[in-house]
């Protein structure tokens, strides 16, 4: 690669965004040119100042509220439907006794073990989507690990093992206990550029924790998938099981998930 | 958009659309400079969201298809309503000539001090500074969307997308070395 091609991918570089031999080449390149180095510390310094600096407008809360207050609770209003007719009534009963009976058949007899899977999937990304909805999603904003661990205690009967305290990349922005499924959890969140991950942590007896389709992360084996457009990671460590959420790149997923494997 | 009854919350997706309210208000301020103007677009967006959602696909991006609505909706009726085609910026000029090694060296070591001590005001004049279109990549792209998704929202080539951040990003290093701090 010679300058003008490094100038080109330099941004896709900062990223993360090039495959790994692109990467490596990148690298090699800086290494050696001083020139490229310093567009390559130019270009993180803008990307710092924008991510950290630039004034940023969050929609004011009462203006959210009154949108929440607008979207309909489902896409077809009630007032649109028509009564139907009563010789229908009885055809609609059984149709209806046919869609609630016959999942639950499936579920019961012939349910493939990805269907609890995906019920862990879409709860994490509506527990994500909730955190990010709330107007006070952190019941403690982040004073360091010390301060937000120890602040579990009491309110779970398990100590969520987290260790990682977060760093410049991802700087831990607090914490919270909710539920996810049927029992409590730990809430931890970590911000990424402008974005949240969320990291959801439970006791993992009694849930469907993926055993097939996973990748090494580290020490960790873990579970990739997405949902919604919300990239997920799930994993079971010992006694206790993780869920991370975001919008973020699934590449900044693993590096997370990486931080979790090297500190705990 | 019709209201709800009381209690009522919104569905699934509507939580989820109503989860991207602080990205899209955030560049709807950013193109509309103001707040009011800012609420409408914003308003405007979702309630051509709501009466389009049959034609999203479950399971497909709704982020970068709530930025396509809030943009198209932009460009086809805020911009044309104020009779300001702003398309001129920054990014839209050719970058100055490169500066003989030695000035150019010092140049760049100034560059490299003025970035880092820009200050939040400094930076959201550069940005402002910026084409519509130079404004709405680098959002998009503070925003976590990736080059693919921008050129859905943009309606162009990913390679357009590419070269219009560069070119704003240049433009954003140029306004901000040239301005004393």
């Amino acid at each position: 690669m010679d300058c003008g091609d490094v100038r080109e991918v330099l941004l896709d570089y900062q990223q993360g965004r090039l495959a790994s031999d692109a990467h490596g080449q990148v690298r090699a390149h800086l290494d050696g040119c001083p020139s490229c180095a310093h567009e390559d510390r130019l270009e993180h310094e803008l990307t710092l100042a924008l991510e950290r600096r630039l004034p940023q407008y969050p929609a004011p809360l009462a203006f959210k509220r009154r949108l929440g207050a607008q979207w309909p609770a489902e896409a077809s209003s009630a007032a649109t439907r028509r009564p139907w007719p009563k010789k229908w009534t009885a055809l609609a009963v059984a149709a209806v006794l046919v869609l609630v009976l016959a999942p639950l058949a499936w579920q019961a007899v012939l349910a493939p073990p990805d269907a609890g899977r995906s019920a862990m999937v879409t709860e994490a990304v509506n527990d994500h989507v909730r955190l990010l909805q709330s107007q006070r999603p952190l019941e403690i904003e982040n004073s360091g690990i010390h301060q937000v661990i120890p602040w579990f205690s009491g309110r779970l009967d398990f100590a969520p093992g987290v260790r990682f305290a977060g760093d410049a990349d991802f700087p831990l922005r607090g914490g919270a206990v909710g539920y996810f499924l049927d029992r409590k959890a730990a809430t931890l969140v970590y911000g990424r550029r402008l974005h949240s991950v969320s990291v959801f942590v439970v006791k993992a007896e009694g849930l469907p924790w993926p055993r097939r389709g996973l990748e090494r992360v580290g020490r960790l084996e873990v579970y990739r998938t997405s949902a919604r457009g919300f990239n997920v990671l799930l994993w079971r460590d010992g006694e206790l099981g993780y869920a991370l959420v975001s919008d973020v790149a699934p590449k900044d997923l693993t590096l997370l998930a990486e931080k979790f494997a090297r500190s705990s | 958009m019709q209201g709800r009854d009381e209690g009522e919350q919104p569905g699934a997706m509507g939580r989820e659309a109503l989860a991207y309210a602080d990205g899209l208000y955030n560049l709807a301020r950013y193109l509309t400079r103001n707040e009011s103007d800012a609420e409408d677009l914003v308003q405007e967006t979702y309630t051509r969201a709501f009466n389009a959602a049959a034609q999203f696909t479950p399971g497909t991006n709704l982020k970068a298809w709530l930025f396509r609505i809030l943009r198209n909706t932009f460009v086809s009726h805020y911009r044309r309503e104020r009779h300001n085609p702003v398309t001129g910026g920054l990014d839209t000029v050719s970058p100055s000539l490169p500066a003989p090694e030695d000035l150019g060296r010092q140049r760049d070591s100034i560059e490299l001090d003025r970035l880092r001590k820009a200050a939040a005001e400094d930076i959201e004049r550069a940005l402002m500074g910026l084409s519509e279109d130079g404004r709405t990549v680098i959002l998009l792209d503070l925003e976590g969307l990736t080059e693919t998704e921008t050129a859905q929202v943009l309606g162009c080539a990913v390679g357009t997308v590419k070269s219009r951040l560069s070119r704003a990003r240049a433009a954003l290093r140029q306004a901000l070395a040239d301005w004393e701090t």
